[in-house]
Order: C-alpha cells, then structure tokens, then sequence
C-alpha cells in the first residue's frame, strides 16, 4: 500500500517536471542471451543478430512476422538470372558522422569470409559471386546460379563503414573502437556475458527511438530473471518460464506479451534401410526398418493428441502444428489441415502394416535447448505407448545431443526447428532435400529421407525468381513432404515476454527477438 | 623447506598435465564442437572448411602437442566463441568471483569459529542445540534454494536489497572493488551470504567437534586445577590444537568456493568466472575448459601449499619433520 502511494507520488512528481518535452527515459532489459561479440560478422548466433541489430542496420529488414521489409536498402530486384540490383538509402549517416554509401555495403560483404568464427556468416553470402558498385546509391551482386532467396540473406547483413579497413576484429569492436553503425542506438560498452549499453541515435533515418538509455543485460537463469524484474531492477524481460506464467497472470504488476515463436518441435525418424538403434518385437531386433513404412509412420502420427500437449503438457503456451513453419511464412500450405488424434485408426494401420502388437523402440530428444523438450518427449512416449509402442525416451543435453545426431546415431529424434529466415528454402534445403553435398543442400538430413518428387520441386522453386511462381512450388513442396511424414511436426512453442505493468508497448515477434527501438513507452 | 617446495611444484606440473590430457580427451568423447556450435544452415562445405580451420580434423595427439607448444609460448588460446584470448577472458571475470569468495569465507568464519567454540564449550545449553541445529539446515538444504528464499524475502518482498549482479566499482588504493561502493556491497551481500552457508555449517560442526574432545583433555583439566580462567584456556591453549583440521578444510573449501561457485553465481547472476566455465562446457569451448581447468589445478596446489606452512606454523611437530 505505501509502496503503491510511493509510486503515485513520484508518478505525480514525474508529471509536473516533464514539461511538454519527450519524457526521457531509460530501458533496462533483461535478457536469456547476448551477443558473443560486437562485431556483426562473427557470428550468426540469434541472439547475436538481436543485440547488433540496434546498433547495426542490415540491407534489407523483416517485420514482425519474418517477411521483407526495406532496410538500407529501399528496394531490389532481379537484373537477369544471376544479377540483383539493390538501390540504397540516400543521406544514412553512420555514428561517427560518416556517409553511408554503396561502398560500404560492398565492404561488410567482402569482409564477411575474413572475419567469421565457428558460426559462420558466409552461411548469408554463400550465393555472392562478386559485388559491384554501380554509383553511390546503387549496388550490383552478381551470383553463383539462380538465387532468388539472396534479399532474405541480406536480412543477416550487417553494414559496417569501410573506414574501419580489414585489420579490425573482435576486441576493436568490443571496446567500441570500430562499432559503428548506422542504427537506431550508439553503442557505449560491453561486457560478454554481462551488460550492452546503449544511447540513442538522435539522427537515425528511421521512426526515432524512444529511450535515451538502454541497458540489455544478461541473465541466463529462468528464476533469477523473473527475480530481477519482480524486485524492480529490470523493467523488462524475454523468455519467462511456463512455470511462472501463471502466477504472473494473477499479479497486477506486471503484464505479459505473448506470440507464436519460429520453433517447432519436429519428430525425425529415421527411414533408412537399416535403424542406427534397433526396433525390436519380443525382444528380437525386426528385420528391416519398420518406420519405412508411411502406414507406421501415420500411425505414430495420428496417436499424437496435440491439444493435450498444448494445453496440459505446455500449460497452454503453444499452439499445434501442420507443418514445418507457422503461417503466413513464404511456402505455408493452406491446404494442410489440423493433424487429427485418432488411436482407433492408428492401431489398424499399425496392424495393416504387420505390427499388431507394436514394437519397441528409441527415441531421443533435446532437453535444455528450447523450453518444454523435455516434458513434451516424455508426453510423446506416454501417447504412443497407448498405440502399443515400448518407447525407451532419453532427453538429452543439446551438447551431447548434437553431435551425436550429426554422427546419425539415433533412430528417432525430436527437437525444434526455426525457420530463421521466414521462408521455406531455409528449412526444406537443410532438413527435407536428400542430402547432397554438391548442391549444399540436406544437410541437416539425418533421416535419409528422400524423394525425388519433393526434390524436383522445391529445386524448380530455388532456381524460380519470380515471388508467386516460387511460392506456389514451396507451397507443393509442404504438401509433399508433410503427406509423406518426412518429419512429424508437434507442436509451434509460444514466446512469452514481461514488463512491469502500464509501463511499455510492445508488439512481440515470431523471431522472439526483443529490440528496444520497437518498445515504445505505454499511452 | 626448498626441497618441499619443489617437490610441491613439480606435483603440480604432473596434475596439469594430466588435466589437460583429460579434458582433451573427454571433450573429444564428447563430439566436435562444431557440431553444437555450427548455425543450422550451414552447408557441408562451409562445416568441413570450418573444421580445417580450428585444426579438428587432425588427430587428437596432434591437436594436443600443438596446444603443449603454444603453452610453452604463454599462450593459452583464443576462446573459441567470443574470439578473444583465454587469459583476458577469465581475468576479466576473476575479480567478481574473488569478491565474493572473500566476503562469504570471511562471514563463514567469522560466525562460524565462534559459534562453534560456544557450541562445543557448553553442549547441553539451548544456545549450543539451536547453533547446531541451523547448522544442519546450512549444509543440507540446497544452495539454489535457499538463495531463492534470499531473493523471494530480502529482494522482491521487502525490496531492501537488490536481487542480483554485481554493484558499481570503485578504485581504493590501486584495487579496483565493487567492495569500495556501498551499492556494490548491497549487491555482494545476499549471494556472499548464500554462498557462505554451507562453509558455516561444515566450520561450526568441526569447531564443536574438536572442542568437545578437547576440553575432557588432561593439558585442560590441568589449567582449569591451576585456576586460569576458561577464555584464556580455550582461546590460548584449546583453540590452536584443534586448528589444524579446521585449517585443512577450510583451504580445500576455499579453492571449491573460488573455483566453483557457480549455483550462487547463477541465482545472482553474479558475473564470476563459474558461470564463464558452465556456459563453455555447455558449448563445448575447448581452449576455455582447458585453460579455466589448468588455472584451477594451480589455484589449488597453491592454496594446499599455503595450508601446509600454516600447519608447520601451528604444529611444532609437522615443522621438525618438515624440517628434516
């Protein structure tokens, strides 16, 4: 109650003092993750990009639902099959007062090889043959074969001035010395693992920017996160745990945003010809790999009820899933409906499929990398039980997970998926075409599924410029893959944000990126 | 006494070595870093490339012998994520760690000495039985939860102290210290205290324990009959016997809370090198493990190194066979 009247007090003091200019104010945020550095080219790590992004501004930009937007770019489009032109923003200045121009976009691309760590950039410049500077506001990128998915690359491009030369690494950006950008907030300092502060750009070319100060700091621990914004030292944080979204939903001081993110938590099982680990009946190993066939494959489908795992396993913090991507992404089927629970139906195509009894399997699964992997793995094996299954789950750590999965030594997996770029060529290349080096793409294809149809056409849809002759070819390419059960896809997992109450707007993003140009103070 | 040393020294080589063999070898059983690292687009051209560069495509004894020789350069490696030399990164974070440290084994004995003298000195009073009570509660209740309990009362409830980081630094006599600010020690207090619980718990019960079987000793009986008073006999005579142990622990104590403070770290969000190390195992960032792991070898040699002198200084007996 003093607290309150305390508050109401300074509220009212607040009020008087801020005359009729902008109230100025600072932001403190508290986040999961931050960058590993502060140059822009090391690394694609997600939380990475986040904390650049306002310092940094990339050529072409996405909106809250992944799709392209200009950036400093203002529009692009393709000159003959292997050209783009991109026309650039005029009068952009860079921190230090600096000019942006065409040279500078050519320079962030060219350095990107020099510089990258362990999480490589090139993974964005990959399709780039060769760049051109056509005049100050014009730039040519010529590239290897067809490459109509080059603009949604260019969402990752981070423009740096060319001033800085090739010799700047990690620690000159680090210590502020060549972290300049052209973004909504100047950078003030660093620690890894610690806190990124941020003072506003007052000439930045876009919508201003509300807070003076920006502070994100981070803090990894679920609890201690939501201990910092209770106890007031935070104003904001992102990725609040199920476990205590309910109880925030009763508490009048804070307010939670929520949205759909980009993960899914997809079923991998294996179809080759012989099961890294062995299915078994009674104890004997079965010949051949029963998963082979799309009738067990349905059948371990249908036993999955999706508005349980929604509702009672996420505590309602997830939606079901129809296929590899949320809607509205570049190559989301319309046509695919909501995955039916139907036990009678699996069981007889189990038994049509000669396994009456069901059969003992493994099934392995992430339990640190996305919230709910663990439970929903533990819920997933309990429902197939029901078909008749013996399911042996392990939810394992993500650093042991991984690269035993890269090695291909699980029958059966699950873990989540995002579709970082907001269309279907990112996903499917990696994780659906049969794996093909040559051509760089499955290689995220630990299943050994494969199947020519769904290659020609999602390979028709990557050498196809045009935007709604690609779309409908990604979009057949769902349908083929999602009827096929190439992956099983569970459930989309929800985001959830929260700040103390009445103090900001905020309109959450699929790519659960927090960025504090876009948070506004509350009406 | 230099022939001591030595021997010490040349003990800690031999661990370090077979430290550095072990995390090797353990992260390699694990799988390629670059697995958990690598940004799921990548293609398999760009994995392999990037594999070449770290150099794990060599084998493993080869990698090892390159990593021995850029050690015998001082040169311990460039973390593999953040890209910044090993040595920087975790000096960077020693300090908050070592504040810490400091703060909570000072609290832990300073509580916990006395606390137990008085429980040992009189073990039938009530003041004794509730001493020993709570000191069950300090090393048995998880440290997690007792700093959640911390955070839940003394940060959100009564809003009196912050609910975690670390404060601002001041720089006093050439130390730059959160612990020169009053706003850094609202913020060292509850993880200090948290932290210091346990070695509270573990000091007052070996305290008690040494001074219940030293007070039915004859050397007491025979002070009590010359008619000195009880604070002389048990802070001059009793208390140096029963150092010794309590000196042992507490070192070994010492060098797991410095090394490994890492549960406290993370409720507080305390940016020590604990969460430094727990992030890197996560990543599998080998050249942070192993360097991190090699300080610690050390750390801890160097703190037995110190118990030992301190024992030969408290116990004549030690001394003339260390002596010999």
């Amino acid at each position: 109650m003093t607290l309150k009247l305390f508050r109401v007090g300074v509220a009212a003091l607040a009020l008087t003092a801020a005359a009729p200019a902008a109230m100025a104010a600072d932001l403190v945020i508290g986040l999961r993750a931050g960058p590993d550095s502060i140059d822009p080219h090391w690394s694609t790590l997600g939380s990475q990009a986040e904390a650049l992004r306002h310092v940094f501004d990339t050529l072409v930009d996405v909106d809250e639902t992944l799709q392209l937007k200009p950036g400093l770019a203002v529009s692009w489009e393709p000159v003959d099959d292997t050209t783009w032109d991109f026309k650039l923003r005029e009068g952009v200045k860079f921190h230090d007062g600096s000019d942006f121009t065409a040279e500078d976009a050519k320079f962030s691309i060219e350095r990107i090889p020099a510089v990258t760590g362990p999480m490589p950039m090139t993974l964005y410049t990959k399709y780039v043959e060769s760049v051109e500077v056509i005049d100050d506001y014009t730039l040519r990128v010529h590239t290897k074969g067809i490459a109509p998915a080059l603009p949604n690359d260019f969402t990752r491009l981070f423009v740096v001035p060319s001033e800085i030369g090739m010799d700047a690494r990690n620690e000159e950006f680090n210590s502020g010395e060549a972290a300049i950008g052209t973004g909504p907030y100047k950078f003030v300092s660093w620690q890894p693992k610690g806190d990124m502060v941020l003072s506003r750009n007052a000439d930045y070319w876009g919508e201003a920017p509300a807070w003076d100060n920006v502070t994100r700091r981070e803090i990894p621990d679920d609890a201690a996160r939501v201990a910092a914004l209770r106890s007031g030292q935070v104003d904001m944080i992102n990725y609040v745990p199920a476990s205590d979204v309910i109880a925030m939903e009763n508490n009048s001081d804070v307010e939670l945003f929520k949205a759909d993110s980009i993960y899914i938590l997809n079923i991998a099982p294996s179809v080759k010809d012989e099961e890294p680990q062995p299915i078994k009946v009674n104890g004997q190993e079965v010949d051949g790999n029963p998963l082979q066939d799309l009738r067990v494959r349905k059948a371990m489908d249908l036993a999955i009820n999706r508005d349980v795992l929604v509702n009672v396993v996420l505590e309602g913090l997830g939606t079901p899933a129809t296929q590899l991507m949320p809607e509205g992404f570049f190559g989301y089927s319309d046509k695919l409906e909501a995955r039916p629970y139907d036990l009678e139906q699996a069981k007889a195509l189990l038994t049509e499929a000669g396994y009456p009894d069901g059969f003992e399997i493994d099934f392995t699964c992430t339990n640190n990398r996305v919230p709910g992997d663990a439970v929903v793995c533990e819920a997933l094996a309990q429902m197939w039980s029901r078909l008749g299954l013996t399911v042996n789950a392990q939810a394992l750590n993500g650093t042991v997970f991984f690269p035993a999965a890269a090695r291909e030594e699980y029958t059966m997996t699950m873990s989540a998926w995002g579709t970082l770029t907001g269309e279907a060529a990112y996903t499917y290349g990696a994780l659906v075409h049969t794996k093909d080096a040559e051509k760089g793409f499955g290689n995220f294809n630990r299943t050994g599924y494969s199947n020519p149809e769904f290659d020609r056409v999602f390979g028709e849809g990557t050498q196809t410029l045009d935007e709604d002759a690609r779309r409908g070819l990604y979009e057949e390419a769902s349908v083929i893959a999602m009827e096929d059960r190439a992956l099983i896809p569970t459930v989309i997992l929800q985001s959830v944000w929260a700040a103390k109450s009445g103090l900001v707007d905020f309109l959450p993003r699929t790519d659960q990126e927090t960025r504090a140009y876009a948070i506004t103070p509350a009406e | 006494m230099t022939g001591f040393l030595l021997t010490r020294l040349a003990q800690a080589v031999l661990v370090v070595f077979a430290m550095s063999v072990l995390v090797f070898v353990g992260v390699y059983a694990i799988g390629n870093p670059i697995d958990v690292l690598i940004d799921p687009g990548a293609t398999q051209a760009i994995r392999e490339q990037l594999i070449r560069q770290y150099g794990l495509d060599l084998p493993l004894w080869q990698q090892y012998v390159t990593f021995l020789s850029n050690v015998a350069q001082g040169d311990l490696g460039r973390s593999m994520v953040y890209n910044v030399s090993v040595t920087s990164l975790v000096f960077s974070r020693l300090p908050a760690t070592l504040e810490l440290v400091l703060v909570s084994v000072t609290l832990a004995t300073v509580i916990g000495i006395p606390a137990g003298l008085w429980a040992g000195y009189r073990p039938e009073s009530w003041g004794a039985k509730a001493i020993m009570a709570l000191s069950v509660l300090g090393f048995s209740v998880p440290t997690f939860w007792i700093g959640m309990l911390l955070i839940m009362g003394f940060a959100v409830e009564l809003g009196w102290l912050p609910s975690g980081g670390r404060g601002p630094e001041a720089t006093v006599f050439g130390i730059t210290t959160s612990l020169a600010t009053g706003k850094g020690w609202a913020h060292v207090i509850l993880p200090a205290l948290n932290l210091s619980l346990f070695k509270m718990g573990l000091l007052i019960r070996l305290t008690r324990a040494g001074m219940v079987e030293a007070m039915r000793t004859d050397y007491v009986k025979f002070a009590r009959a010359q008619g000195l008073p009880d604070r002389q006999i048990v802070l001059r005579h009793v208390l140096p016997n029963i150092s010794i142990p309590i000196v042992t622990v507490f070192g070994l104590e010492l060098g797991s809370t410095l090394a490994f403070a890492v549960v406290t770290e993370s409720v507080f969000n305390w940016p020590g090198v604990g969460k430094l190390i727990i992030d890197s195992i996560l990543q599998l960032d080998r050249p942070v493990m192993v360097s991190y792991l090699i300080f610690v070898v050390i750390l801890f040699v160097m703190i037995n190194l110190a118990v030992d002198l301190i024992q030969a200084r408290l116990d004549p007996r030690i001394r003339l066979k260390g002596g010999r």
